[in-house]
């Protein structure tokens, strides 16, 4: 029965492939990268024939800029936080490993902008060290740090400086009573609450490099947010983070199709979170274990 | 109390030498600050032609158990808002929705006064009513509609919700380039209705002062463009982006959700304080002027107000003919916190004479 619907909701999300490969963003919608990365990795995961695949993973490459860069717009090249989600989404494809080995050098040279922290700053958390922002000449935030900290440790670089700064800097970020939101700690004397796909996503890129002890807290919180999340991209980073560290509920499958059969209350959900959901059914191992299938 | 009294003795020689040299240059750096905006808006945005005046509704609402939809389309006609106006129109709402957490409501504007709106455009005949937002912080808007419990809301009449986040888009040129922003994105939904209605929740905020319906704005950038928080706006500029998204937007109508709103560390983190009002009008100037009245900050005191009143509407008490209630009969003292910069200094008389 739950691989029934599966089945059916993998093929909601093929329908959404353009003749010329890429994927929509939604049902009747234009092209984006992002939507086309996240179904790349949902369809790999699912173990489609990369054959399928081939015209996507070509598309994701004619917007790739000179650096490397994938931007959400050709017009917009200032947004490129797709460009770890490209990462993955080519990931064992030989036929593609130079635009991958291309945006993983812009990943290493592309930083947000930080700053000495000052001693009277309003926000606790330190400035100086260097992640991901979602736009250039921006501060750096939790998940396109831990987005391309995942893509970096995939390929291969997770020894690389950029990968370890990266680390200390989501664990700076960590809020004292367990999880993450955007990347705000304390403001203002003020600790500030979790965000559970935040936390999902930063747990995803820590499994294996930092300690148990490190994230226990992050681990305690998310275990008892989940149960009541039933929205694609908090549920989805969620059971993905948890299952990074073995620490997958085994209501999750359950869970996951209660929010895919909420499409018939809210309408059919993007491609992104709908890709998220179907990954987090089939990779109880987190994000990485669904690349490595 | 012997050591009280010490420590306010101690304070009365020496700090207050201190404190009294610290106002001073306070003062003297807010005149200059206040002088500088004044002249960068007026030279980048066209004055009015004649003097602003513009009308805002203050209406009672002692919970949101009480009929708001009515209330709200009793402000509408008292503001000479027609059904001709309405009728056949695409109305876009926009509420401020952030994050959610267990019993902090005065965090997102309230479901039943969105659902109020929603009932009261389609009262007066509009073709269809929307709700949109694109939360700052949160990327799972679902996950905020569900806890907020305005999906129920919504989904019991049937009204879609558009996640602004992720939205097709059309880019601009920055014309009033109050920031540094070349140009601005925005939802392509923006451009296919016909009205865009801010809904605002009366808060304090940490880095602007207040925010009303003209802050509320940030909320239709999108994340995609923006970011989660919205830090491109941050790094050019809080106050300025408010200036230079209204002056691109102009939106046709505002509603603020001060039932209960929020005091001292807002946005998210300050306090549930109860005003017991909604504010609506035509003029997103004129109606976070009189909200910020109601809240006891005077408006002349918030620079992105005193500068918009050079651009956008009137902030002068004259100026806002008020319908429905006094303000004197809704005044309620919004917290500030001395410690928060932008609210320190934000009652001080001194500011309002020399700006005025």
């Amino acid at each position: 029965m739950q691989n029934q619907l599966l089945e059916h909701y993998l093929e909601q999300l093929k329908k959404r492939c353009l003749v010329d490969g890429g994927f929509v963003h939604r049902a009747g919608g234009g092209y984006r990268p992002d939507a086309t990365a996240w179904a790349i990795l949902a369809l790999k995961a699912a173990r489609i024939s990369i054959d399928e695949l081939e015209l996507s993973m070509l598309r994701l490459t004619t917007d790739q800029l000179e650096d490397g860069r994938i931007s959400i717009s050709s017009e917009h090249p200032e947004a490129f936080w797709p460009t770890p989600l490209a990462v993955l989404a080519w990931q064992g494809s030989p036929a593609y490993r130079k635009p991958q080995s291309r945006a993983v050098r812009s990943l290493l040279n592309k930083t947000g902008v930080h700053w000495l922290k000052r001693s009277d700053s309003a926000q606790a958390h330190d400035t100086s060290i260097r992640g991901w922002p979602w736009i250039e000449n921006t501060h750096s935030w939790v998940e396109p740090t831990a987005l391309s900290l995942i893509a970096l440790q995939i390929t291969g670089y997770g020894g690389h400086d950029r990968a370890i700064e990266g680390r200390r800097m989501l664990l700076d970020r960590q809020l004292s009573q367990g999880g993450w939101n955007y990347g705000n700690t304390i403001t203002f004397g003020k600790e500030l609450r979790p965000m559970p796909d935040s936390t999902g996503v930063a747990l995803n890129a820590l499994a294996g490099s930092v300690s148990r002890q490190d994230i226990k807290h992050s681990l305690q919180y998310l275990k008892s947010r989940v149960k009541n999340i039933r929205s694609p991209r908090a549920l989805g980073w969620s059971i993905l983070g948890l299952g990074a560290w073995g620490e997958r509920p085994s209501e999750a499958p359950s869970w996951i199709l209660e929010s895919l059969r909420l499409q018939e209350k809210y309408g059919n959900y993007d491609t992104s979170p709908l890709s998220l959901m179907l990954i987090s059914f089939m990779a109880p191992g987190g994000i990485a274990g669904a690349l490595a299938k | 109390m012997r050591g009280m009294k010490k420590k306010l003795k101690g304070w009365s020689r020496r700090s207050f030498l201190k404190a009294s040299l610290a106002a001073g240059a306070l003062t003297l750096s807010g005149t200059f600050l206040f002088k500088h905006w004044r002249k960068l808006v007026g030279r980048l945005l066209p004055k009015p032609e004649k003097r602003w005046q513009s009308e805002t509704f203050i209406a009672k609402a002692a919970t949101y158990e009480e009929d708001i939809a009515s209330i709200i389309v009793s402000g509408l006609g008292e503001l000479g808002v027609t059904p001709n106006e309405v009728r056949g129109k695409k109305i876009l709402l926009k509420p401020n929705l952030v994050e959610t957490r267990v019993g902090a409501g005065h965090i997102n504007t309230h479901p039943l006064v969105i659902r109020g709106a929603v009932d009261a455009f389609l009262k007066l005949g509009a073709a269809s009513v929307i709700v949109a937002e694109g939360p700052g912080h949160c990327r799972d808007s679902m996950l905020i509609l569900e806890e907020s419990g305005l999906s129920d809301a919504l989904y019991e009449n049937q009204i879609q919700f558009v996640d602004l986040n992720y939205e097709a888009w059309y880019t601009i040129p920055n014309a009033s380039h109050i920031s540094r922003l070349e140009t601005l994105t925005f939802p392509a939904i923006l451009r296919q209705v016909d009205w865009i209605v801010s809904m605002a929740k009366m808060k304090t905020h940490h880095w602007a002062g207040v925010t009303l319906s003209m802050k509320n704005l940030f909320g239709v950038m999108p994340g995609i463009f923006y970011g989660w928080p919205k830090n491109v706006l941050h790094m050019a500029g809080i106050e300025r982006c408010i200036l230079d998204i209204n002056a691109a937007l102009r939106p046709h109508f505002a509603i603020v959700d001060g039932i209960v709103g929020m005091e001292g560390d807002g946005p998210i983190m300050g306090l549930p304080r109860h005003a017991g009002v909604i504010v609506m009008g035509r003029n997103l100037t004129a109606v976070d002027a009189t909200c910020s009245r109601i809240m006891e900050v005077p408006p002349q005191n918030v620079r992105y107000l005193v500068a918009a009143s050079l651009c956008l509407g009137p902030i002068n008490e004259p100026d806002i003919p008020q319908l429905g209630e006094n303000i004197s009969s809704v005044r309620t003292r919004f917290k500030l916190l001395d410690y928060i910069p932008t609210q320190k200094g934000l009652r001080m008389q001194e500011i309002i004479n020399r700006t005025q």
